[in-house]
């Protein structure tokens, strides 16, 4: 463990928290151990009381004349004088010193899942560079404009209801303070047992939700909707009518998104397979394989099999055309980018760095970068094996299914099988990006509804396989005692709750999106019109081009054959 | 039709009425929650018959009329898949069992998803057509992308 923080990088992050507040709490309790060594060694039987001895700590803590020397060793910053006192005559007392103890626990654990948070919302960079440099130049404008907006989109509807469906019920975690403002999920009782189904309260993050911690796992599950927003605008570039675009995000991050959490994550029913009917530790999706990208990828099939193929990407004897994206280095930056985030989508949802289980952050941090690794490499090696060339955009891919792949089960694998996940994550990105596109004739200029989907899925199903049983977050996971133990490790009642899971993904989830934009297709129509496709979404749409610098060379027109 | 004012206006009024209508749900106890409901309602129904107005304006799409009840079909086979999955969790106690119910409704949606909703949208595909682009001889198309500076 201590060679895996060294290498991280996340380890600095870890350690900075730790030198900023764990190590107050260490020097306000090194203080009082030297007399009470020495009192122990004494003849006499009895120790100090704890008031005493605090006491004792005050009267020999540094002096402000003291402080005002300075500190330059950091040795006497951080006492005894530092930890409040309920009642200034009487002093720093043992329940101060208690409380002081568990608001630094909570303080560590907000600040690293806000840090962690920020992050994956940098990650909407990464999203809008991948997307865009996929899209051919004339439609960078729309393609950027997409991945800007979604973010507004999103955080509007996640405020004024999304948040409510998918949180309102999830009271009860105690590294965040409890959030027992959200005590509210509307539950429904079937074969004498009770279900959850959707969350009440949090609307407007209004009345008794005004709460700290509230606030805090607002900011990170809001962040993470975003990221299921995003994919399907890949899916759906260069053809998306962008006001259909902005009413069906607002829509996703207002129901479909929400609904799914509150299922996994909100104290649904999902997440009571194992308490109601014994399937394991009920369906357990640590950080999103299944509820942001397979929820995105789902959404991003349906609605990029209704709004239809490019112009030129099929032939009419139903051969396809590659497309070539205009910026192959934006892409891999992005990569990097959705890398970089993805340290905080992982670790971070632990909801805390200062609890029971939580130092397991470390490896799940190394689980995350080996299954990017694993990912690369096996696509990389399938398309230089099978097609002759180390693809770049392929590559980049490979990268993105490992880390949507490991994402499910990145709390609860091991190192080993987080890299076979990722490997095969990355062989099966390829293989399903040729299927959407040559077997089910789906256009998706970016492999989103394969990077995401089809991995989001796999990592569902990893975890119902892989996950070894190691990993115990306070004990219990969903209610249930234990650690979650996958199939090769002994449990085949948690694949089924795996299974349950991706029916519930493939069958309902995609079913709501796709009737969704049905509906909207009728009101408002999800493509653009034949001229706006074929010049170019950035001027009719954005009405000003993405790279106004530059001009288009026409070429010869590649319409169907 | 590109992007234009009464697009924006009647977002606008989308996300206006999302808001109020959120407002009276969340406070729908209240004489003054339905009040807000209702109003919401009324004009998030209003936006979206904004939105079908002008829907028109945009033009011809490049796609087809297509087999409307096929796609209600392949949607209803692939929400019947879930409803498999789900009887199965109460059908049987055993894991096993439950394991092959769960894998009988993905593949039950697996067909709508993947051979059904497909054949749908593609069955009058317009590249299974007359060519777009030479309709359109006039649109420069940047098929193969490139990028010539202008200077």
């Amino acid at each position: 463990m201590k060679t895996i923080l060294r290498n991280s990088c996340l380890s600095h992050w870890i350690l900075a928290f730790v030198l900023a507040f764990g190590l107050t709490a260490h020097a306000q309790t090194a203080a009082p151990a030297a007399p009470a060594t020495a009192a122990a060694a004494a003849p006499a039987p009895t120790v100090p009381p704890a008031d005493a001895q605090l006491k004792d700590a005050a009267g020999k803590a540094p002096t402000t004349a003291d402080l005002a020397k300075g500190d330059p060793g950091g040795t006497i910053t951080g006492t005894i004088n530092d930890v409040p006192a309920a009642d200034s005559k009487a002093g720093v007392t043992l329940p101060d010193v208690a409380n002081q103890v568990g608001q630094n626990k909570i303080a560590v654990n907000f600040v690293w899942t806000l840090v962690c948070g920020f992050l994956v919302m940098f990650m909407q960079a990464g999203f809008a560079m991948v997307e865009s440099g996929l899209c051919r130049v004339k439609n960078a404008n729309h393609t950027y404009m997409m991945n800007f907006f979604v973010y507004t989109c999103g955080l509007f509807a996640y405020w004024i209801l999304g948040f409510a469906i998918q949180m309102g019920g999830a009271a009860g975690n105690s590294n965040l303070g409890g959030l027992q403002p959200l005590a509210s999920e509307h539950a429904i009782t079937l074969f004498g047992k009770t279900w959850g189904l959707f969350g009440q309260s949090g609307y407007f993050l209004a009345g008794h939700t005004y709460d700290v911690g509230v606030m805090v796992i607002f900011l990170f599950e809001m962040v993470f909707m975003d990221t299921a927003l995003t994919i399907v605008t890949g899916a759906c570039a260069e053809r998306w009518k962008f006001i259909t675009f902005a009413v069906s995000s607002v829509i996703m991050g207002a129901i479909t998104y929400p609904i799914y959490g509150n299922w996994a994550w909100g104290g649904g029913w999902l997440s009571q397979l194992g308490t109601n009917v014994g399937l394991g530790k009920g369906y357990c999706d640590f950080a999103g394989s299944g509820v942001v990208h397979a929820v995105g990828g789902m959404t991003a099939l349906a609605v990029s099999m209704m709004i239809g193929a490019r112009i030129g990407k099929y032939n009419r004897d139903g051969s396809s055309n590659p497309i070539i994206g205009h910026d192959i280095s934006a892409v891999l930056i992005g990569c990097f980018i959705l890398a970089f985030g993805w340290f905080g989508f992982n670790p971070g949802s632990t909801l805390g760095a200062s609890a029971a289980g939580n130092l397991r952050i470390g490896t799940i941090a190394v689980d995350t970068m080996l299954a990017g690794c694993t990912g690369t490499l096996g696509a990389i090696i399938y398309m230089w094996a099978l097609k002759g060339k180390p693809d770049a955009s392929m590559s980049g891919n490979g990268l993105l299914a490992g880390l949507v792949a490991i994402t499910a089960p990145s709390g609860f694998v091991s190192a080993a099988g987080a890299a076979i996940i990722g490997l095969v994550a990355g062989v099966l990105v390829c293989v399903s990006c040729a299927f959407v596109e040559n077997f089910m004739k789906v256009d998706d200029p970016v492999g989103a509804i394969s990077v995401h989907g089809t991995n989001g899925l796999w990592g569902v199903l990893s975890v119902g396989l892989f996950a070894d049983g190691t990993s115990n977050y306070g004990g219990s996971w969903n209610g249930v005692t234990g650690s979650v133990t996958g199939l090769f490790y002994g449990d085949a009642s948690q694949l089924a709750a795996q299974l349950i899971g991706i029916s519930t993904l493939m069958g309902f989830v995609f079913t709501l999106s796709f009737v969704i934009n049905l509906i909207l297709e009728f009101f408002v129509g999800q493509r653009v019109s034949v001229e706006t496709e074929l010049a170019g979404l950035d001027i009719p749409e954005m009405g000003q081009l993405g790279y106004p610098e530059f001009v288009f060379r026409p070429e010869p027109a590649m319409g169907t054959a | 039709m590109a992007a234009n004012k009464s697009q924006g206006s009647y977002f606008g009024l989308f996300l206006g009425a999302a808001t109020v209508l959120c407002a009276g749900f969340a406070y729908f106890g209240s004489g003054t929650g339905k009040a807000l409901f209702a109003l919401g309602a009324i004009a998030f129904v209003g936006s979206l018959f904004g939105f079908l107005g002008i829907k028109q304006l945009e033009g011809r799409t490049a796609l087809k009329p297509s087999p409307e009840g096929m796609k209600l079909v392949g949607a209803a086979i692939c929400l019947f898949g879930w409803v498999v999955t789900l009887t199965g969790i109460h059908l049987t106690s055993s894991t096993g069992g439950r394991i092959v119910f769960a894998l009988l409704g993905i593949g039950v949606t697996a067909v709508g998803m993947i051979y059904i909703l497909p054949a749908a949208f593609n069955k009058n595909a317009v590249w299974k057509g007359d060519s777009l682009a030479s309709e359109h001889a006039s649109i420069p198309v940047a098929a193969k992308t490139t990028m010539e500076h202008s200077r």
